[in-house]
């Protein structure tokens, strides 16, 4: 019994992540749990810091601009993505200040990590 | 130099395995903690909500509710964070003790090449133990911390041990001096 009802949770935490997936993809998509919203926000952070850290290794972008050109891209997209795409009213969220903090500090750590490492492999041996 | 990068961050993922495994056996598989947690999301939630509710009225009733409220919400808080402090301090010397083991075994090493220049409160942890004056070397410490700070908090929040939003929200409240309508 007890085995069956966990397969059954299985499915439907399957089928729910396969309709945040959708959700997230989906212009104006309705989000009646303001967690899974913050949720997708804080994920898709974290996959800008990544893929903005390999980036500016790969270029390589240096110094304050790097920094710079980060927090500017990072908070533009987010901003696109919740105003322009999801056209989600910011005050449920407690301001746009709200939604921009979310998961920020996390995926700016993870952006140094992948700049610094991709930096060190590709270009460790240039002067700043 | 890269090879010492990338091994850090399997520590620094390693690390942070270990750490929540180890937290899992001493904390969150225990009846205690869960019921406790279940318990404070499921406050802070009805409190938010109620605040919502009634957060400009002036019903003294309702101030009453809401105060008695957060009463609980407080004593169980303070329970919650009792239950985690005993194992949070055996971890805490566990890789205090790794930490001083690593810091050693990369002792003078540069680990990695910055791609900018530190500020210079920043410089002490990131040029730490190493010789030269050129600040965009790397010391282990820095990129550990790092790591630390991303791979951490992601993997705690993939394995869903991370507190909800509701509940840190109502946390952080508490610290805070009551609003003075409440007074």
């Amino acid at each position: 019994m007890s085995s069956k009802n966990k397969s059954l949770d299985g499915a439907n935490k399957i089928k729910v992540s396969e309709s945040v997936w959708k959700k997230t993809l989906t212009a104006n998509a309705e989000w009646p749990d303001k967690e899974e919203f913050l949720d997708v926000i804080y994920w898709m952070r974290q996959a800008i810091g990544i893929i903005l850290g390999l980036c500016w290794g790969l270029l390589p972008l240096k110094g304050i601009v790097g920094l710079l050109l980060f927090v500017v891209v990072n908070a533009a997209v987010i901003y696109f993505y919740v105003n322009n795409f999801q056209s989600i009213d910011e005050e449920e969220y407690g301001g746009m200040w709200e939604i921009t903090k979310e998961g920020f500090m996390t995926s700016f750590a993870g952006f140094l990590v992948t700049w610094i490492i991709m930096y060190t492999g590709l270009h460790g041996n240039d002067s700043l | 130099m890269w090879s010492d990068s990338l091994l850090i961050v399997f520590i620094s993922i390693c690390t942070a395995f270990l750490g929540e495994g180890l937290t899992w056996i001493l904390v969150y598989r225990t009846e205690k903690y869960q019921k406790l947690k279940v318990e404070v999301e499921r406050q802070s939630k009805k409190l938010e909500k109620r605040k919502e509710a009634h957060g400009d009225s002036l019903d003294k009733q309702h101030k009453k509710k809401i105060e008695r409220e957060e009463e609980r919400l407080k004593n169980n808080n303070r329970d919650l964070s009792l239950v985690k402090m005993k194992s949070m301090f055996a971890i805490g010397f566990a890789f205090t003790a790794l930490l001083s083991m690593f810091n050693s075994i990369f002792d003078g090493r540069v680990v990695a090449k910055l791609p900018f220049y530190p500020i210079s409160w920043i410089q002490g942890l990131s040029h730490r133990n190493l010789s030269g004056d050129d600040y965009t070397d790397c010391s282990f410490i820095f990129l550990y911390i790092l790591c630390t700070m991303s791979i951490r908090q992601n993997i705690q929040k993939l394995l869903g041990f991370a507190p909800s939003r509701a509940a840190s929200k109502q946390g952080g409240a508490l610290f805070a001096p009551p609003p003075a309508q409440f007074k």
